[in-house]
């Protein structure tokens, strides 16, 4: 588990109160597998429930992926993804110290994993309210040796509901992801391809007693419909290759030893009647 | 050339690194890309772990020995600088003990200049230090084990070699020519060893004095026995209880987590990922089968040949053996970063009062060719990684390319450079029963 709590202190301090819904996931198992984790969600997070809420007949804000694509090249790409945010017309919260959080929930295919490093690093800057990486975090091994790993990513989307004049909003969010060396192939490239993210509102607020908040699940279906999967084709070793690699390499390494090793038994010490440098 | 002091060197120096240390601090808070290592954020956090009492490793890619993160454990009290600077004070170090080494070999003072201008002004190496990378105090602790020998402190060798090979394992290439250096005939009790001096070394050569020595077959028993000296013993004895303190000290702190980490790893590492050795494409080819021990086996042979046999040539004459040992080990590896080079470059000023390589055009030959080669490889390796082109091909043939170039300096150092064993033979040394071929 890659949680950014525990690692850093200071993270801490700026959500301390902040909960992962993907942490629970991985207390009970071992590794991603995308119908459990569905499985874990509709489980834990029933759509469009707070009793709180309903009580007070507040509206729930909806979220949903109006766009999709990953910035850069190489290795190293940014996710983006553009969050539309929906509130009823007219409907405004009237609760106090409302507080409201977008969550991201990518589930990273394999060959792709997030730094918890960099996120915190970005965290620190305060481009986000809270990430975390779940699931295999190693920053090293290729595909093949690697299990797929979740980042959870969590934007403040309070001010903007409690302001009463927009009823649709975006936010934009990036998130920083790399490349493993993918397994070997036949063509030069492996293609990943990402799913569609999980989206939670989540909103916060003093209850009578203590804190309470409540978990919204947004589906995605116009997205999902409407948009490809967003793919990244990373460069792989060709099989081919092996052959020819593994004969070459030895064979270099063996004569440049060779020239080394002859020119060591053949160093005469007559050179140094030679004169020595004059600098 | 007009002269230059070595005091204005330094200072010049020191100024240049302070100036990095503080452009990088800007660097890294205005734009996207760091001037930091990323290994130095590594560091900062394990110390941070030390201080509040947790274990180093809890940082992942932490792969030291915990006393470098105890080292910059002020980063966390009192400055994250604190261990650039430190870094940065053993790269003037480097500096100083090369003047030092060439000094008590009464190198000319210009000459001596020149050579430790190869080291404070190398591009590489001001950066090394500035971007927060550990490598010159494990320069500076290998030069001091140099100047510990020279002046015959063989305790002190051995305690400060016992604790860089805990520190970082690559200089155990070195055990055997410190072991075959430390010869009654150079190392006798209550004498300092008499050090050939860089005039003499001439007169040396021409006589032929400096090339090795081989035992006579008839007398492998006695020479045995000779290998077993009081202060090749004494040296094995405490660098091998240093060495053991230190890693079994940590070991109960910070149990297998430490010993895999800062040990382990770097004895078994094998990276698929894209580095400047030419065993990187092969290596990820295989990846997803073990390799064969037969594989394993003829992977190192090169690397063994070449080391056994630049100390069989050349250990009399230390600090090229250490040298050219250095660049083989380093050329040799199955995984190169660009950090291994200073392993070298601090060795480097030793062995420049020697060569009789002109640097028009033999020197520029070694340095274009060598640089060219390194961007070369660049060149594919930014294709590669930042702009997602398939040239693993292309790549691996540019480390082909890199390893011809370290191939050719090696060869090229060997061809011109003048024979000059460090240590004289004392009067009433060792008899000599071997013989001394030419």
């Amino acid at each position: 588990v890659g949680n950014l709590d525990d690692s850093n202190p200071s993270s801490s301090a700026l959500h301390g109160v902040n909960e992962f819904i993907t942490e629970a996931y991985f207390e009970n198992h071992a590794s991603l597998i995308d119908s459990d984790f569905q499985g874990f969600i509709s489980k834990e997070i029933p759509p469009e429930f707070c009793e709180v809420l309903q009580d007070k007949l507040e509206p729930v804000p909806k979220l949903s992926i109006s766009h999709r694509h990953l910035i850069g090249e190489g290795s190293h790409r940014r996710l983006s993804s553009s969050i539309r945010l929906e509130i009823q017309p007219g409907s405004k919260f009237t609760l106090p110290a409302h507080f409201c959080d977008a969550i991201l929930v990518e589930r990273l295919p394999s060959g792709v994993f997030a730094d918890p490093f960099e996120l915190q690093h970005l965290l620190q800057r305060g481009v986000f309210t809270g990430a975390a990486v779940f699931g295999d975090t190693n920053l090293e091994l290729p595909s093949v040796r690697s299990n797929r790993s979740i980042v959870e990513i969590h934007m403040d989307i309070g001010p903007n509901i409690l302001s009463g004049n927009n009823n649709g909003l975006e936010i934009n969010l990036e998130v920083p992801l790399h490349a493993r060396y993918a397994p070997l192939g036949e063509n030069g490239f492996s293609r990943i391809e990402f799913s569609p993210p999980d989206l939670f509102t989540r909103c916060s607020f003093e209850g009578n007693s203590h804190k309470q908040s409540c978990i919204f699940l947004s589906t995605n279906t116009s997205f999902e419909l409407k948009a490809g999967a967003v793919v990244w084709d990373v460069p792989c070793g060709i099989k081919k290759h092996t052959g020819i690699v593994s004969v070459v390499t030895f064979f270099s390494a063996i004569v440049s030893a060779l020239l080394i090793v002859f020119t060591a038994f053949h160093y005469s010490d007559t050179t140094g009647c030679k004169n020595l440098k004059q600098m | 050339m007009a002269t230059i002091s070595f005091r204005s060197l330094m200072l010049f120096s020191a100024v240049l690194r302070l100036f990095l240390i503080i452009y990088g601090e800007w660097q890294d808070t205005h734009m996207e890309v760091r001037y930091t290592d990323v290994d130095y954020l590594v560091f900062s956090d394990a110390a941070s772990l030390m201080a509040l009492g947790k274990s180093p490793y809890e940082r992942s890619t932490y792969r030291y020995s915990p006393l470098i993160a105890f080292l910059l454990i002020p980063n966390a009290l009192i400055h994250r600088t604190w261990g650039k600077i430190l870094f940065s004070v053993s790269d003037l170090l480097v500096g100083y003990f090369i003047r030092t080494i060439l000094k008590l070999r009464g190198v000319p003072e210009n000459l001596c200049t020149y050579s430790v201008m190869a080291w404070l002004l190398n591009p590489f190496t001001f950066t090394i230090g500035t971007r927060g990378n550990c490598e010159p105090i494990v320069c500076a602790m290998v030069l001091w084990i140099i100047i510990c020998l020279m002046n015959g402190n063989l305790l002190h060798a051995a305690f400060w070699y016992g604790l860089i090979v805990h520190l970082r394992i690559y200089p155990i290439i070195y055990a055997f020519p410190i072991i075959l250096t430390l010869d009654q005939s150079h190392f006798q009790s209550g004498k300092k060893p008499i050090l050939t001096d860089w005039i003499s070394s001439k007169i040396q050569s021409t006589n032929g004095s400096g090339s090795i020595k081989v035992t006579d077959p008839c007398h492998i028993w006695v020479s045995l026995k000779s290998m077993f000296t009081r202060g090749r013993i004494l040296f094995g004895l405490i660098s091998a209880a240093v060495f053991f303190f230190c890693t079994g000290f940590f070991f109960y702190l910070y149990a297998w987590e430490f010993l895999h980490e800062a040990l382990l790893y770097h004895l078994t590492r094998t990276d698929p990922r894209h580095n400047f050795s030419i065993y990187f494409y092969h290596i990820y080819l295989h990846y997803e089968h073990e390799f064969a021990l037969s594989e394993k086996l003829i992977s190192f042979l090169p690397q063994v040949m070449v080391q056994l046999v630049l100390i069989w040539r050349f250990a009399q004459d230390l600090p090229f053996c250490f040298f050219l040992q250095t660049l083989a080990f380093v050329a040799f590896n199955k995984v190169i970063t660009a950090q291994y080079f200073v392993w070298f470059f601090c060795l480097l000023p030793l062995v420049l009062p020697w060569t009789n390589m002109k640097l028009k055009w033999e020197g520029w030959a070694c340095i274009l060719f060598w640089i060219g080669a390194q961007s070369h490889w660049l060149m594919w390796g930014y294709l590669l990684e930042f702009n997602g082109k398939h040239v693993f091909m292309q790549l691996w043939m540019a480390s082909l390319l890199f390893l011809a170039a370290n191939t050719y300096v090696m060869v090229t150092f060997i061809l011109r450079h003048t024979s000059s064993p460090v240590f004289k033979q004392l009067e009433h040394g060792h008899s000599n029963i071997s013989t001394k071929i030419d």
